[in-house]
C-alpha cells in the first residue's frame, strides 16, 4: 500500500495539486532568517499582496509547496538553521537551489552558508544550478544597489575561487529581486526556464511564430504564476515584460469578473478532457525556420495505439487583444490559451494585427498543435507512461 | 457647469493620495511620497466634457482647519456640490476628528445647505480584524453626530476596489441625467444581445451609468446599505453576476493603463473571449468608454466593435443633453 504523504507536509493553498503518481521536479530555498524566502514564494504562487508579506511568520520547519506551473514543482520553503545534512533529503534530489540574500546584509554569515552549500551541492551532484536572489532590491537608492549586489557577486566568486580555482566555472547566476516589483516574476522565470526540459524546442516555435507574424516579441507564460516559460531569440526588454505580465494579471481577474452563475458557459474546457478520437496527425509542414529535431521527433511519435488526445481541434480557446497608443504605428498585445497551463503573449504593430487577422489565427492553431505535442510528450514521461 | 467639491479630513487621513489615484492615474504604492498639503489645493477636473469638477483638497493641519472655520469660512464653505469628509480609521484623534466634522457640517450649514455629504471611513485595510464590525461601530457614531442628516457612509481604501466604488457613487450624483444615459444602454445592449453594458469616465474610470436599471444596483443607489431588489429584476441575469464588478472593473483598468503608462503607451481599447464571457472595452465618445459584457457564445467581438462605431454619434448627443437640460 503506498503510504499517503502526510498532510502535514503539503499546506493546502489554491495552487496546491491532489496527490498523484507525478514525479515533481524539486527546488530548494534557503537563506538566512527574514531574508524573505516565504515572501517570495507567497507573492509568486499564492498571490500575497507584497505589504502583507509583513505579517508572515518564521518558518519553523521545512514546508514542502507543491506548486503546478508547466511543469509540476515541489519548492521546498526551509528554516534558517536548516543544513545539507539536516535537510531530509540528499542535495542530489533538486533540480535547482534558491538561496535568498537580503541585499543589505553585507556581513559574513550568508556568504558562508550559501559557499557551504554550494559545496555540498558540488559534491552531491556537479551541476545543480545555483540561483542566488539578491532579495529587497527596492529598499536601496540604485547606486547602492549596484554597489551591493556586486560586492556580493564577487565576495562569493573570490570565497570559491580561494578553496579551488576550478570553481570559478560553476553553474551559479545572480539576480536583483524584490516583491515589490516585477524583478522577482523575471528572475524565477529564469530559475523555471532552466528546469524545463523540452525549452528550446518551445523557443524554435516562438522563433517561427515570430518570424511568421512580424511579432517583435512574443512570451509563452504559465497562466497563473504569470512566469515566462520561454521566449522568442529576441533580446528581453523588462518594460515589455513588466507589460505582458500585468496584462495577464488584469485578464487572470477579468475571467471571474464577469461569470454568471445562472447561464452556465456553453464553452467546453479542456480541463474536462472528455475522451475524443484521436485527431489525425498536425500538419507536417514544419516552417523552415525550425530546424531542431522537436519539429520531427513529435510528428513522428505513434499516435495510434496511444491514449486518447487531449487536445482535440474543434475546442474554444479563450482569446483577448489589448491595443495602445500613440506608440507609433500602435501596438497591439494579443493573447492566446495554448494549454491548460500556458498562454501565448505576443506583440504585434496594431496595422498587421487589424490587417492580417487570419494570417495571425492560422500561426496561432499551428503554434499551438506543436506546444500541445511537447507538453503531451512531457506528461507522459513524468505520468511514467 | 462647474461643481465645487470640498475634500476635507484631518491631515494624513488620505485626502490627497485618493485624488492622486483617481485623477492622475498614480499607483497606491507612490502615495507615501506625498508631502503634506499646505492651505488648499484647487484642481479642475474636466469630468464628461462640460461638466468641471472643481476640486477643493484642503490640507487638515490644525492650523489650516481652524482657518477654514474662521477667517476663510465663507470662502470655502459657499457654493459647495458636495463635500467628501474623510476619516482615517486607524487615527489616533478620532475624538478631536469629529469635532472638526461637527464644525465643518456647521460651516455648510450655513452656506450650502443642499451640498451632497459622502463620508469616507478610511484605510480600511489597515484593519486585520472585523472590518465589517469596526467600520459599522465607526459609521454608527458618525451618524450620531448629524442625526438630522441621511449619511452616505463608505468604508474605503487605496489598496483595493472600495475607493473606485465610493467615488463612482460621488459623481453619479452630479451627472443630472444619468438615468437617460442607463435606459440609451440597455437599448443598446439589446441590440448587442449583451448582458450588460458599462459607461465609464475616459479618465478616471468611474462608472458613470450602466445598462442595468438603477434600482437594481444596490452598488450605486443605497444608502447606509438599504437595498430594494423586487422580483421583477431577479430575471435580469446582469443580477447574477459579481456585485463588485464594477468598481473591481474600474481599478483593473486603471492598474493596466499605469502599466502601459510606464512604456510611454497610452491603453485605447480591449478585447476578451474568454472561457464565459465576451467583451470589448471601446471608446464611446470623446469622454466616456464603453465596456459590453456578452454571455451569448455566438455574437463576436467584431459585431460589437462595430456597434459601438454606430453609436457613437447617438451617444454624443445624449451625453451633451444630459448636462445642459440640469
Ligand atoms: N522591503 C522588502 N521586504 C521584503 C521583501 N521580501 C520580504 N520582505 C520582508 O522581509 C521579512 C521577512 O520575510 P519572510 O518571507 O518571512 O522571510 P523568511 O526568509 O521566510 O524568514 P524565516 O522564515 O524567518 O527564515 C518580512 O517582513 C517581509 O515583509 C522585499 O522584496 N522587499
Ligand atoms: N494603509 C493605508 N494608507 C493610506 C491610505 N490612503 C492614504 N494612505 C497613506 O496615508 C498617508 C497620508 O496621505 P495624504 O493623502 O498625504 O494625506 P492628506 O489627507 O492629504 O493629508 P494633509 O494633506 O496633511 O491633509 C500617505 O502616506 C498615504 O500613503 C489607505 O487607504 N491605506
Ligand atoms: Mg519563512
Ligand atoms: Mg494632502
Amino acid at each position: 500500500m503506498a503510504a499517503a504523504p502526510s498532510p502535514a507536509d503539503h499546506p493546502h493553498n489554491g495552487l496546491d495539486a491532489p496527490d498523484g503518481p507525478v514525479q515533481r521536479t524539486k527546488v530548494l530555498l534557503l537563506g538566512l532568517r527574514r531574508a524573505g524566502k516565504t515572501s517570495i514564494l507567497e507573492v509568486l504562487f499564492n498571490q500575497l499582496p507584497p505589504k502583507q508579506t509583513f505579517y508572515l511568520e518564521t518558518t519553523m520547519r521545512i514546508v514542502k509547496h507543491q506548486v503546478d506551473t508547466v511543469i509540476p514543482l515541489e519548492i521546498w520553503d526551509t528554516p534558517a538553521n536548516v543544513t545539507a545534512e539536516n535537510l531530509g533529503a540528499p542535495l542530489s534530489e533538486f533540480s535547482s537551489i534558491i538561496f535568498v540574500i537580503d541585499i543589505r546584509d553585507l556581513y559574513n554569515q550568508p556568504i558562508s552558508k550559501l559557499v557551504e552549500f554550494i559545496l555540498a551541492a558540488n559534491k552531491a551532484k556537479g551541476d545543480i544550478p545555483i540561483e542566488v536572489f539578491v532579495h529587497k532590491a527596492e529598499k536601496l537608492q540604485e547606486e547602492d544597489k549596484i554597489e551591493n549586489y556586486r560586492q556580493i557577486n564577487d565576495r562569493v566568486l573570490d570565497r570559491l575561487i580561494d578553496i579551488d580555482p576550478d570553481y570559478e566555472h560553476l553553474n551559479i547566476s545572480f539576480h536583483l529581486t524584490s516583491v515589490y516589483d516585477h524583478s522577482l516574476h523575471e528572475s524565477f522565470s529564469k530559475v523555471l526556464q532552466k528546469l524545463v526540459e523540452s525549452l528550446p524546442f518551445l523557443e524554435g516555435l516562438l522563433n517561427v511564430f515570430c518570424a511568421n507574424s512580424q511579432s517583435p516579441k512574443a512570451f509563452l507564460f504559465d497562466i497563473r504564476s504569470r512566469l515566462y516559460v520561454a521566449t522568442d531569440a529576441s533580446p528581453v526588454d523588462s518594460a515589455t515584460h513588466n507589460l505582458c505580465c500585468d496584462y495577464l494579471q488584469m485578464l487572470n481577474s477579468f475571467g471571474p469578473l464577469y461569470k454568471s452563475i445562472t447561464s452556465g458557459s456553453s464553452r467546453q474546457r479542456p480541463a474536462t478532457q472528455t475522451p475524443t478520437p484521436a485527431a489525425s496527425s498536425g500538419p507536417s509542414r514544419s516552417p523552415s525556420l525550425h530546424d531542431s529535431a522537436a519539429g520531427s521527433q513529435s510528428s513522428d511519435a505513434p499516435i495510434s495505439p496511444g491514449p486518447p488526445k487531449k487536445h482535440p481541434k474543434e475546442l474554444f480557446y479563450p482569446s483577448a487583444a489589448t491595443t495602445l497608443h500613440p506608440v507609433t504605428p500602435g501596438t497591439t498585445l494579443t493573447y492566446h490559451l495554448i494549454t491548460r497551463h500556458l498562454a501565448l503573449l505576443a506583440v504585434l504593430p496594431t496595422s498587421v494585427y487589424e490587417s492580417r487577422r487570419g494570417l495571425l489565427e492560422y500561426n496561432i492553431v499551428f503554434f499551438r498543435e506543436g506546444i500541445q505535442e511537447i507538453c503531451d510528450v512531457e506528461d507522459e514521461v513524468r505520468d511514467g507512461g | 457647469m462647474k461643481k465645487k467639491v470640498l475634500l476635507m479630513g484631518a491631515s494624513g487621513s488620505g485626502k490627497t493620495s485618493m485624488r492622486s489615484i483617481i485623477f492622475s492615474n498614480n499607483p497606491a504604492s507612490l502615495t507615501s511620497r506625498l508631502g503634506a498639503t499646505i492651505d488648499v489645493e484647487q484642481n479642475h477636473v474636466r469630468f464628461l466634457g462640460d461638466l468641471i469638477l472643481n476640486l477643493w483638497d484642503c490640507g487638515g493641519q490644525d492650523a489650516f482647519m481652524d482657518s477654514y472655520l474662521t477667517s476663510q469660512r465663507a470662502t470655502i464653505f459657499q457654493h459647495v456640490g458636495v463635500l467628501i469628509y474623510v476619516f482615517d480609521i486607524e487615527s489616533r484623534e478620532a475624538a478631536k476628528d469629529l469635532e472638526y466634522y461637527r464644525d465643518c457640517l456647521e460651516g455648510l450649514r450655513q452656506f450650502s445647505p443642499n451640498a451632497a455629504i459622502f463620508l469616507l471611513v478610511h484605510k480600511m485595510d489597515l484593519v486585520r480584524a472585523g472590518r465589517e464590525v469596526t467600520f459599522e461601530k465607526k459609521r454608527d457614531e458618525l451618524q450620531e453626530c448629524s442625526p438630522e442628516l441621511s449619511l452616505s457612509v463608505f468604508g474605503t481604501s487605496i489598496y483595493d476596489e472600495s475607493l473606485y466604488k465610493a467615488w463612482s457613487n460621488i459623481v453619479h450624483t452630479l451627472i443630472p441625467n444619468a438615468n437617460i444615459l442607463s435606459t440609451h444602454l440597455s437599448t443598446f445592449a439589446q441590440a448587442c444581445s449583451a448582458t450588460e453594458v458599462i459607461l465609464f469616465e475616459r479618465t478616471t474610470f468611474l462608472v458613470i451609468a450602466t445598462s442595468s436599471s438603477s434600482s437594481s444596483r444596490p452598488a450605486l443607489s443605497s444608502t447606509n446599505g438599504r437595498t430594494n431588489n423586487d422580483a421583477r429584476q431577479s430575471d435580469n441575469p446582469a443580477n447574477t453576476l459579481d456585485p463588485t464588478r464594477y468598481e473591481r472593473t474600474s481599478e483593473l483598468i486603471k492598474a493596466f493603463k499605469h502599466s502601459c503608462s510606464r512604456v510611454r503607451g497610452e491603453f485605447h481599447s480591449l478585447e476578451m473571449e474568454l472561457w464565459d464571457f465576451t467583451a470589448v472595452l471601446d471608446e464611446m465618445t470623446k469622454n466616456t468608454y464603453v465596456l459590453i459584457i456578452v454571455h451569448d457564445p455566438s455574437i463576436e467581438t467584431a459585431a460589437l466593435k462595430l456597434n459601438i462605431r454606430m453609436a457613437r454619434r447617438k451617444f454624443e448627443e445624449l451625453q451633451g443633453d444630459s448636462l445642459i437640460s440640469s
